[in-house]
């Protein structure tokens, strides 16, 4: 890697163009994503990589200098992530520690557990999984049964967690359980950082429907966890985790847009390079105008919400918007790629075999996006009941 | 001269002019409110009755009309009075203070004799006739010009047809000055779409929340519920592409105001369909206003040649990129 110039150096105005320089130097074949039949970059190459990003100032933007962030604003945030959206970047494999872990510990978090958990986000030491979501508590996440005792030693948890990404490779997991019973619903939850090496903490691995291993199963069984890595109090945690969550929802992976964009110019480009492929290609011309359209509309998504957050602004059931804009705008788009790269000759190789194995797996993958981070369906019903207001009864 | 003003001041006083225009017998009174307001030269420089406003301050309008279903053209007369400030002073000044009725006939060349979809035009005095080399004349709609008032699909805003028997004659706007008129047409035709989805989304859901069947209102319906949710995710979504089209992206401003109005010429009569399937039989009736915002989004689709934009958006996206990660991938067309 070559070497990288501290945040400090950057003005606002130069962000984005240091960001691309930066990205030009720094990402390797094995790390494009637009190389799918090219051997991966592994695990450690990958955690590496985001550390000297952070460094570089292409991550922990908005987070304090006190806990390793670089201390500007989204601003800076929203200029790095058009650019990072733009290449072929991989997603974060610590994406719960900076999108989800980090804004949680710094709103609830001792300045011990500050100083303890944030830097290591950052700097890549740590990653983070999220252990919400359980087998009978899905979009009803007040559902959960992950029971949380107070003993003398500590808090007891016992319970399953599910859809667990990363959790294999995870050092910590944001954990939450309850402390009464499942009818209390929404009282008495309590979050927790737990190591995940803690006695009685295993891990299973699901395969999904890409073929991708990341989803697990966590079980927990007599897990103790110390009193000092509860999150805030039992309540206060959650209360706090669903503010992060509803600002989270809005501007996580804010990338997006430019990545899809990305993603097109990529289809774009390859099926160029073909007659054949070009001649598939231009058959779907008003499909892909109408997808290109979206994309640009998901911009305006993004940045009007990165305004109103500058401005102070509660973003509170606002941040559905994207969430069901971008979910649904992706699907329609990686079916289209599905079905143009589908239609290439057969025995396709080099560039047309990468995009047909990118599109292939972004399709079968982007399946998951109208589910993770609250349904469509959850995301309309907070649409209907939280800004239109809608009566069920008279 | 007006630093104090903000684009929102603009919208309640857009909202209660639209709404005296309603109660107004005459194209001619509607004129005369609406010059009244200062909604007609918001755009157009102040020498000439106007308040050099930005596009801005033109959109809260444009969607106050859209909302209340003016009967004028008023997209027309406000980027006619800011092209015709510079060429024509004493006919932007009219525009503005309402004494002249314009429209602007946005299919056809004048070349061909024959031109469409202008708006009101059979109640104009000029019409602004486009020419197949990128300029166009103001023909004032007298001798020259016999209109023929189109099969009314639009009730609110209907569109006619002009036959001119010789080449059009009369004031001349360059082609530099017909673009930038053309491109204003669209933010505001957009602010149109975002009024009427609003509109239709507000009957919609008054409605399911008054009407019970089942012995529950409709809007305990999920099923109803959700489709009234994705239709807000249209205004929100005009609404914010808007916001981000008019503050001059960094990244090409032609494709974020194009792609935003072929998206909201879809998009918008999509929310008026849903809402009259949200009001059932009563939904489908001459006295809801639902198929008045229906018929006025769609010319207006045809108006601002929706279709014909979203070709060049295909163009434009089966080019070659200026994504540099992409850029050394041989061309083989």
């Amino acid at each position: 890697m070559t070497p990288t110039a501290p945040a400090d150096a950057f003005t606002p105005g130069a962000y984005a163009a240091r960001a691309r320089a930066w990205l030009h130097d720094n990402l390797t074949d094995a790390l494009r994503t637009d190389r799918a039949l090219s051997e991966p970059a592994s695990l450690a190459e990958r955690v590496a990589f985001e550390a000297e990003m952070h460094k570089a100032g292409l991550a922990g933007i908005t987070w304090p200098k006190a806990y390793g962030g670089h201390g500007l604003t989204l601003r800076e945030h929203l200029e790095a992530n058009r650019e990072i959206g733009r290449a072929p970047v991989p997603n974060s494999v610590n994406s719960i520690g900076k999108e989800l872990a980090g804004p949680i510990i710094m709103a609830v978090g001792t300045p011990a557990q500050q100083a303890e958990y944030l830097p290591e986000i950052l700097n890549m030491q740590t990653i983070w999984c999220q252990g919400f979501s359980e087998p009978g508590a899905g979009s009803d996440l007040a559902a959960l049964r992950t029971k949380a005792e107070a003993t003398a030693d500590g808090w007891r948890v016992n319970g399953q967690k599910i859809w667990t990404s990363g959790a294999s490779k995870s050092q910590r997991c944001l954990l939450l359980a309850r402390t009464g019973s499942v009818q209390d619903r929404h009282r008495g939850l309590v979050m927790f950082a737990v190591p995940m090496d803690s006695p009685g903490v295993s891990v299973r691995e699901i395969r999904s429907i890409d073929g991708a291993r990341s989803f697990c199963e966590v079980f927990f069984s007599d897990v103790i966890v110390d009193e000092a890595n509860m999150l805030g109090t039992p309540d206060e945690g959650w209360a706090a985790a669903t503010r992060v969550l509803s600002i989270e929802r809005a501007t996580n992976r804010m990338y997006r847009p430019w990545r899809f964009q990305s993603e097109l110019e990529h289809l774009v480009a390859v099926c160029r390079s073909d007659k054949a492929a070009y001649a598939v290609l231009k058959s779907h011309a008003r499909e892909l105008a109408e997808i290109r359209t979206e994309i640009e509309l998901l911009k305006g998504h993004v940045e009007t919400l990165v305004d109103s957050l500058l401005a102070g602004e509660e973003i509170g059931p606002r941040g559905s918007f994207p969430k069901f804009f971008w979910s649904e705008a992706h699907q329609r788009f990686t079916r289209l790629a599905f079905d143009i790269v589908s239609r290439f000759a057969p025995g396709v190789d080099g560039p047309l075999r990468d995009v047909q194995a990118r599109m292939q797996e972004a399709y079968l993958s982007s399946r998951a996006e109208t589910i993770y981070a609250g349904t469509t369906e959850i995301q309309l019903d907070i649409i209907a009941n939280r800004i239109l207001h809608l009566k069920k009864v008279a | 001269m007006y630093d104090d003003l903000k684009p929102a001041d603009f919208e309640a006083t857009a909202l209660m002019a639209v709404e005296a225009c309603a109660k107004a017998g005459t194209t001619a009174e509607r004129a005369q409110l609406l010059a009244e307001a200062g909604l007609l030269g918001v755009l157009a420089p102040d020498d000439c009755g106007g308040l050099g406003l930005s596009m801005r301050f033109g959109v809260p309008i444009a969607s106050a009309a859209g909302k209340g279903l003016l009967a004028y053209p008023l997209i027309e007369t406000m980027v006619l009075a800011r092209a015709l400030a510079g060429v024509a002073p004493d006919m932007a000044t009219a525009l503005c203070e309402g004494s002249v009725i314009a429209s602007i006939a946005w299919a056809g060349f004048g070349d061909d004799g024959v031109v469409g979809r202008a708006p009101l035009a059979h109640e104009a005095a000029q019409v602004l006739v486009f020419l197949a080399d990128g300029r166009a004349v103001l023909v004032a709609t007298d001798d020259q010009v016999s209109v023929d008032a189109a099969p009314e699909f639009d009730l609110d805003v209907p569109e006619a047809t002009l036959r001119l028997s010789a080449p059009p004659q009369g004031i001349v706007l360059s082609a530099a000055l017909v673009a930038t008129l053309k491109a204003e047409a669209q933010f505001l035709r957009t602010a149109v779409v975002l009024g009427s989805v609003s509109a239709c989304l507000g009957l919609a859901s008054d409605y399911a929340q008054d009407r019970v069947q089942f012995g529950k209102l409709l809007s305990a319906n999920q099923a109803l519920r959700h489709r009234m949710s994705r239709d807000a995710v249209v205004a929100e979504t005009l609404r914010s592409g808007l916001a981000r089209a008019l503050t001059a992206p960094r990244e090409g401003a032609g494709m974020a105001r194009d792609a935003l109005w072929c998206w909201a010429a879809q998009a918008g009569p999509s929310v008026a369909e849903s809402a009259i399937q949200v009001l059932g039989g009563m939904g489908f009736t001459w006295d809801v206003p639902l198929h008045r915002h229906l018929r006025r989004m769609r010319a207006l689709a045809h108006q601002g040649a929706a279709r014909e934009r979203l070709d060049e958006i295909a163009d434009a996206v089966l080019g070659s990129t200026d994504n540099e990660w992409y850029g050394d991938i041989a061309d083989a067309r």
